[in-house]
C-alpha cells in the first residue's frame, strides 16, 4: 500500500496496511535543509526540493504545497515583508472599508504574485511523487483572507457594522479560493487543503460560523470536488469543539482537530469523518523524542480499530521542530504497520 | 446607586453595542453621576459579567473587540484627551516581541486590563527585549506581559526574568499568552504565568495585589 492508497483508504474508514501518519510539515522544510525561508516561500523549485527532501528522511505520508497565509493577499495587492527565517507579515493590506468589492477580479493563478510559483511546485511534486503521495495544495478560506485583505480586526468589526458589505467579500474571497484552488488541482495536487485559522470558535462565535462562513466553505468544497479533488480537508486549529457538528454539512472529508479538542470528543462528533491530528506543536519544539512516541502511541491506540484516522500534529509544525521528534512520531506510527 | 440606573450602560457594553453604550454613559452624566463611579458601578461590573462568561470554552475573539470598542468609546466620552481614568490597580508593560508582528491578542489583553483597573503601557510588537524591560523598570511595573503567536519568540521570553533582574526588577512578575505560548510550560518559558485567555491573565495579576 503506497501512501496515497493509505489515505484514500483512511478516508474511506478501510483498512490500512499501518496507520497513516502526516506530521504537518510547511516552512519546516526549509531549515531542515538549510535553505532560507524566504527562498522556499519564493521559489517553487525550491520548495518542492525542500518537501521532498523532507518526506524522504522521515517518510511521511504526503507533500504539502504550501508557502505561507500571505500568498493570496499578497496577489491581490498587499505588500510583505518578510523577516529572516520567518513567515512574511502584511505591511499594507490591500484593501480597506471603502473598496469598491464590485470591481473586483479574481487573481489569475498563473500570473499573480507567487501563485505560479506555488503552481510550480505542485506541477514538481507530482512529477516526482506521482501518484505514491497525496499532492496537498492550499488555499485560504473566506474568513481567513478577509482578514488578510483587510487586517483582521478590520474584517471582524465590518462582519458587525456592514453586514452585507462583509458577506459580499466573503464570496469575492471564497471565488479566489475556488479560482486558485483548481488551478492547484490542474497542475497536479490531488486535493487544495482549506486553511481557515480565522473561522474558529476563538474568534468568532459558533452563530457565526455556521450562518456566514459554514455555506461559503460547502460552495468551496463542492466546486473543489467537481474540478477533481481527491477529498475535502479542512483545517481549523484551536477550540473547534462547537463548529466540528457543522462539517458533515459542509462536505467535510478530513477533518483537522487541534491538541486542545479531546480525541474522543472529536470521535463522537464527527463518527463518519476521516479526523487528523491532534499532537500538540509545541512539543516538536521542546519535548523528547521518547515523550512524541508516548503521545503518538496512546493517540494510535485511541483510534485503534476506528479507520477513519491520520496521526498528524494539531497544526503545523513549528518551523524550530527538533527533527528527532518529528522522526519520532512517524517511525512509532510505521512501526505500527 | 441602583442597579437599574447602570444596567442599560452594563447591557450595552456587554452586547458591544458602542452606541447604545454611549447614550447610556451621556445619560449617566447628565444625571450627574460622577464618571469614577459609571466605572466602577457600570464598566467594572460589564467587565465581571463579560470574565464570567468568557471561560476558555467561550472565549471568542470577536465578541471582546465589540466590547471593547464600546467600553473605549466610553471611557474617551468620560475622560477626553488630556485626562485619563484611574489606574488603581497597578501599572503593566505590555507587548509582542522581536519578530512577532501579531498584535491582536495583546489589543485583547489591554482593553481587558485597562477597563479593569490597571494602568497599561504599550510597547508594541515587534518589541526588542530591553526596551520591553526598560519600560518596565521606568515606569514601576507590577509585571510584564507578553503575547506570542509563533513559538520562536520564546527564547526573548526566556531572557526576561534575567533581564528584568539585572534591573534590580526581580520582583516584577512576568507572564505569558497567546496561540502559541499557551502550549507551554512556566518552566519552559522561565515565566511566572502562562495565561490560557485575557481574562486568565487577569485573575493572576488580581492574585497579586
Amino acid at each position: 500500500m503506497n501512501s496515497l492508497e493509505r489515505i484514500k483508504a483512511a478516508i474511506r474508514f478501510r483498512d490500512t496496511d499501518r496507520p497513516p501518519v502526516i506530521p504537518q510539515i510547511f516552512g519546516h522544510a526549509a531549515l531542515f535543509c538549510d535553505v532560507p525561508l524566504l527562498d522556499y516561500l519564493r521559489q517553487g523549485a525550491i520548495l518542492a526540493a525542500c518537501q521532498l527532501k523532507a518526506q524522504n528522511h522521515y517518510g511521511h505520508d504526503a507533500l504539502f504545497a504550501f508557502m505561507d497565509a500571505c500568498v493570496e493577499s499578497e496577489a491581490l495587492g498587499s505588500t510583505l515583508t518578510f523577516p529572516a527565517d520567518q513567515y512574511p507579515d502584511i505591511g499594507n493590506y490591500a484593501f480597506n472599508r471603502e473598496t469598491d468589492l464590485q470591481a473586483l477580479e479574481i487573481p489569475d493563478p498563473h500570473r499573480a504574485g507567487r501563485m505560479p510559483e506555488l503552481l510550480k511546485a505542485i506541477t514538481i511534486l507530482r512529477e516526482q511523487a506521482q501518484d505514491d503521495l497525496p499532492i496537498v495544495g492550499c488555499v485560504l478560506g473566506p474568513m481567513t483572507l478577509s482578514g488578510q485583505l483587510l487586517s483582521l480586526e478590520t474584517a471582524l468589526y465590518l462582519a458587525i457594522d456592514e453586514t452585507e458589505r462583509f458577506e459580499s467579500l466573503l464570496d469575492f474571497c471564497s471565488q479566489v479560493a475556488i479560482s486558485f484552488g483548481i488551478a492547484q488541482i490542474r497542475a497536479g495536487a490531488h486535493l487544495p487543503l482549506i486553511f481557515e485559522p480565522a473561522a474558529c470558535p476563538e474568534v468568532i462565535p459558533k452563530q457565526f460560523f455556521r450562518e456566514l462562513i459554514a455555506p461559503r466553505l460547502k460552495r468551496i468544497f463542492t466546486a473543489l470536488k467537481t474540478a477533481g479533488s481527491l477529498a475535502n480537508w479542512l483545517h481549523i486549529a484551536g477550540q473547534t469543539e462547537t463548529i466540528l457538528p457543522f462539517y458533515p454539512e459542509m462536505g467535510v472529508d478530513i477533518a483537522n482537530f487541534d491538541y486542545c479538542v479531546q480525541p474522543q470528543t472529536a470521535q463522537d462528533l464527527l463518527p463518519d469523518t476521516c479526523l487528523d491530528g491532534n499532537l500538540r506543536p509545541y512539543g516538536f519544539v521542546r519535548g523528547e523524542p521518547e515523550a512524541i512516541r508516548a503521545e503518538t502511541s496512546a493517540l494510535l491506540e485511541q483510534f485503534r480499530g476506528r479507520g477513519g484516522f491520520i496521526l498528524s500534529s494539531g497544526c503545523e509544525i513549528p518551523l524550530e521542530a527538533r527533527p528527532e521528534n518529528i522522526a519520532a512520531m512517524v517511525e512509532c506510527t510505521r512501526r505500527r504497520g | 446607586m441602583e442597579a437599574s440606573v447602570m444596567e442599560p450602560l452594563v447591557s450595552a457594553l456587554l452586547m458591544g453595542e458602542r452606541a447604545e453604550a454611549l447614550a447610556a454613559a451621556r445619560q449617566l452624566l447628565a444625571a450627574d453621576i460622577s464618571r469614577e463611579r459609571i466605572i466602577t458601578e457600570g464598566i467594572e461590573p460589564a467587565m465581571t459579567s463579560l470574565d464570567e462568561k468568557c471561560t476558555i470554552e467561550q472565549f471568542n475573539l470577536l465578541e471582546i473587540m465589540l466590547v471593547g470598542r464600546a467600553l473605549n468609546a466610553v471611557v474617551d466620552l468620560l475622560y477626553p484627551e488630556g485626562t485619563s481614568p484611574p489606574a488603581t490597580r497597578g501599572t503593566v508593560a505590555v507587548a509582542s516581541l522581536k519578530g512577532d508582528i501579531h498584535d491582536i491578542g495583546k489589543k485583547i489583553v489591554i482593553i481587558v486590563l485597562k477597563a479593569n483597573g490597571y494602568h497599561v503601557i504599550d510597547c508594541g510588537k515587534d518589541c526588542p527585549v530591553d526596551r520591553l524591560v526598560n519600560t518596565a523598570a521606568g515606569e514601576g511595573a507590577m509585571a510584564v506581559l507578553v503575547s506570542g503567536l509563533i513559538t520562536s519568540v520564546i527564547p526573548q521570553i526566556r531572557q526576561l526574568k534575567d533581564a528584568l533582574r539585572e534591573k534590580g526588577c526581580s520582583h516584577v512578575k512576568v507572564m505569558a499568552g497567546g496561540a502559541a505560548l499557551k502550549q507551554a510550560t512556566t518552566d519552559d518559558l522561565q515565566v511566572d504565568y502562562v495565561a490560557q485567555t485575557a481574562f486568565d491573565g487577569l485573575h493572576f495579576l488580581r492574585a497579586l495585589s
